[in-house]
Parts: structure tokens; sequence; C-alpha cells
């Protein structure tokens, strides 16, 4: 008779460990599909590791957030930040679904405008935008978003080239009370350094202003730094239509809404600590209508990536082998490491298995598959006696982790996308050594 | 001397080791090894042993034994 085997386990028993909140020693998060449909036939069907967005989770994140400021507010237009996640299928979604674009490159514009995105609903932003690169974007009627003196002159510049007067909307950074201050972009509110950039507009008469676009920081857990940075905006906006004869038709207040992820360090979850999506809303509009002293309201443009996107992505890994490191401590090695995953230095994921596991949970490290020290996705974390070939789900990733991951040792994985019918779709190929070699000479 | 020798097993799958002060918690196989060490059987044969009655590959089992053991040594239970 063969009898049913375990895998042998012993584990010294600490006494602390137990608390009124369970023993960690049995606790094992499970997840066995997504959208319907099982990590199994992803992996077997696309490989491993694997990307994996949900459009069911993208379409109900984008509705909610939609229905927070519309609710709210006459005049809101949402467009997608490119770089946090500029796969086009993954794009496609959120301008179908009403957003224009915001990209912060020449390479991002372009492809925006390869997707169909017509200029005018394009905002060009960041610290740097080539001459040659931003007198297509004015030609194409994009939205610029000034950054600092220079790129003002290059506009100014453009201006004589092209006969025109330039549209344009500034940046500015500013005080709203959280730590870190964002000052590297744009131009400075508290010091006079933003109206000084805009009289020099004026003073020169070659690009006039129609927009005031600040982005405060990402994953802000503050709601009310929004409402300050609405309310300076307001107050600049009010100062430069006297002073001016100016009209201002939009503000933009970026992006930066946190995500439900877990900040390393935070003691609190996500879910304790994340404001609201009606909380970003209410701090802004209700800005907007306490500080507006026009007749008209201005247009509302946000940026937002993480908040939308990052919920709606999954990292699939599975377990390539493990040993028993000196200190007792069980290391797993993944084929996706922090190639794959840029934000795992500021977050900790939701790690989650494919099935549950029989035996008690023994504290364990994630590696990848990189020849490097520093390759840990977790380094702590308690879990069963893990099989070759299990797979490991891991989240949020959406935001940030496509767009920032590395062709290093490893080629870049193949990403999927469930769409709203639970179909699975592939939408990138895994890389091969064409693509490596593609472009060296 | 082996450490192992010292522990006091329970049916709660619980061991005890009194002079050391220390709790442990094993499963079935777990247990299982532990009384073959005790026995003073070697890895190869423990291994030939659960693969028969297990029906599991040997070089799976060796990675598994193996590390069961390592644990006992990091535990301080084994030399």
């Amino acid at each position: 008779m063969t009898h049913t085997y375990e895998k042998p386990t012993i584990n010294k028993i600490d006494f602390a460990m137990a608390s009124k909140y369970g023993s960690p020693l049995k606790t094992q998060k499970i997840r066995q599909h997504i959208d319907g449909v099982n990590l199994d036939t992803l992996t077997e069907q696309f490989g491993s590791p694997l990307f994996v967005f949900s459009q069911q989770t993208i379409e109900e994140k984008y509705h909610a957030l939609n229905t927070a400021f519309t609710s709210r507010y006459p005049d809101v237009q949402f467009s997608w930040s490119y770089k946090t996640n500029y796969l086009n299928a993954i794009c496609k979604i959120y301008h179908d679904l009403g957003s224009i674009a915001e990209v912060v490159s020449e390479f991002e514009y372009q492809k925006a405008r390869a997707l169909g995105v017509e200029g005018k609903d394009i905002i060009f932003n960041g610290p740097y935008k080539p001459k040659e690169d931003l007198k297509i974007a004015v030609q194409e009627g994009a939205k610029i978003h000034v950054d600092n003196l220079f790129e003002l002159g290059d506009l100014e510049e453009i201006a004589d080239e092209l006969g025109i007067r330039i549209p344009v909307a500034i940046r500015i950074n500013m005080d709203t009370g959280v730590y870190p201050q964002w000052s590297r972009f744009g131009f400075n509110f508290e010091n006079g350094e933003a109206f000084d950039a805009i009289e020099r507009m004026y003073d020169k008469g070659k690009v006039y202003l129609v927009g005031i676009h600040s982005h405060i920081g990402t994953f802000m857990l503050d709601a009310n730094a929004y409402r300050v940075a609405t309310m300076k905006i307001m107050q600049l906006k009010t100062q430069v239509e006297s002073a001016f004869n100016a009209q201002i038709d939009y503000i933009d207040l970026g992006g930066g809404f946190a995500s439900k992820s877990n900040l390393k360090g935070v003691y609190q979850s996500a879910e304790v600590i994340v404001p609201t999506v009606d909380d970003y809303a209410e701090a802004i509009t209700g800005a907007i209508y306490e500080f507006n002293t026009s007749d008209t309201l201005p247009k509302l443009y946000l940026e937002t990536g993480r908040h939308l996107i990052d919920e709606a992505g999954y990292l699939l890994t599975s377990v390539q082998g493990w040993k028993r490191f000196p200190d007792g401590k069980k290391g797993y090695v993944l084929d996706a490491g922090v190639n794959l995953l840029y934000t795992s230095t500021w977050y900790n994921f939701n790690i989650e298995l494919d099935k549950r596991y029989e035996g008690e949970n023994e504290p364990s490290m994630l590696n990848g598959p990189l020849c490097m020290n520093i390759d840990i996705i977790e380094e702590n974390l308690m879990l069963p006696a893990l099989d070759r070939g299990s797979i490991l789900s891991i989240s949020p990733v959406g935001a940030y982790n496509y767009t920032q991951a590395m062709q290093f040792i490893r080629y870049k994985p193949a990403v999927v996308l469930i769409d709203t019918k639970g179909k699975p779709r592939l939408i990138k190929e895994v890389d091969d050594l064409a693509t490596i070699n593609y472009k060296e000479v | 001397m082996q450490q192992i020798n010292e522990l006091l097993l329970d049916e709660n799958k619980m061991a005890f080791h009194p002079m050391m002060g220390n709790s442990y918690q094993l499963n079935d196989v777990g247990i299982e090894i532990l009384k073959y060490l005790k026995e003073g059987k070697k890895k190869p044969e423990i291994i030939e042993i659960l693969a028969e009655r297990y029906s599991i590959s040997k070089d799976a089992l060796f990675i598994d034994v193996s590390d069961f053991m390592s644990k006992l040594k990091i535990y301080g239970l084994m030399v």
C-alpha cells in the first residue's frame, strides 16, 4: 500500500509568534484564477513568468474614478499616463473608455500618435522635451506643459519659426504639506518663480497661457494635499487672469492617487490608509468651487495612472527550486525577479499560492532568477513547503512594472490581457534573441 | 552526542528537548525520519525506505531528506 507523502518538516516553535490575529504558521493566501481563468491554464498556454492584466478591473476602476469626479464637477477629462503602462492594448482600453494621452517623452508621444490619438488630445509633460519633437507637438496642436525656462525659450523660437503664438500650460510645484515636496518639476509657486515665468511669457508675447498643471507626488495618502494644490493653482489662475487679461481654460492636477498596494515601512494595510476616490474628488472639486473667481469653471484634467491600472496587473511566476540557507530560512528560486518588479523596492506585494499546501508555514525568502545577490522579491515570508512548478501570483503590479522591467539576464516575459468576457489574449510575446540583438551593429 | 536522542515526542507531533527547553512541530514524515535517525540509520538507507514506502523518486527524496537534516543541524540537534 502506498502512503501519502508530505515533505518532512520540523519547525522550532516560537511562542511569541502567536497573537490574537491567529497563527502565521497556518495562514495561506490562495489565488487559483484571475477573472475566472485558471492560473495553470495561463502558464501552460503562455509560459512563465507571465504578466496578466484584467480588463474587467481596469474598467471597474476607471468607471469608479470617473463617477467620483463627474458626479461632482461638470467638465472633467482623464488622460492616460503612458509611463505607467504603455502597452498598446492597455493604452487602447483607456482611450476607448474616453481618456486622452499624457506623455513625457517623444517616444511616448509617437506611440500615442501611432495609436491614432490626435495631437490635440495629447498632453506633453516632462522635464526634457527635445526641441524638434516639441515643434512637431506644437504643429499638431498638443497641449504643451512647460517645465523650465530653457524649454520656454525653445517654444518662443518655435513660435518665431512657425509664425504663430503658441498656447501653453505651465507646470508648477508647491508646498502641499506633504513630505517629500516634489520641487524638481516645473516652477515654484510660493517663491514667485511660476508667476515670473508667466510674466516673461506675456512680455515676449510669443506664447500665451491656457492651463496650469501640477503633480504633487506619487502614492499620495493625504487627499487634503490635493485640496491645497488646487487652492494654489486657482489662486495663480486668478492672479494671471487679472494681471494679463488672460483666460485660463484648464487646470491639471496630475496623478499620484494611491493604489491598494502596501508601502514598505507602513504598519497599516492599504485598505486602511489609502483614501477613497471620493476623498480625492471631493478635495479637488471642492477647492475649485471654493476658490474660483471667474465666471466660468476651468476644465479639469487628471493624469491618474497607478490608481487605475495597478490592481489590474498580476505577475505569475513559478518555483524552479529551493535551498536551505545557513540561517535556517528556506530560499525559493523563482523564474521572475527584480528585473520584472521594479517597484519591489518600495512595495510589499500580495503573494498568493496556486492551491492550499499541506504542512505548516516556515520563514522563507523569494529570490528571482538573476545571478545577483540583490534579486529578492520578498525577504521574509511565511510559506508552506512549495513544490517545484508551484505558481505564485504577485500583485498589484499593473503600474510601472512592465514599463520599467529590465531586459537583464533573462528575456522579458509575455503579457496577457483577460478581456471582459474572461477570454485571455496574448498582447505581447516573450522576447527572444532577435529582440535583444535588434539594432546592434 | 546527537541531541536528537534527547528529543521527547508526543502524539501531537510535537517534540521537546528538555535541556535546551525548545519545542518543535513536526509532520508525519518528519517524525518518521527522526525515528530512523535515532535508530542510527544513515541518509541513503532512509531514502531507500521512504522511496519504497511512498513511491517517491529517490532524487526528490534526497532533496527533502537533506533539507530536513540541514534543519536539524541548524537547530543544533545534529552535528
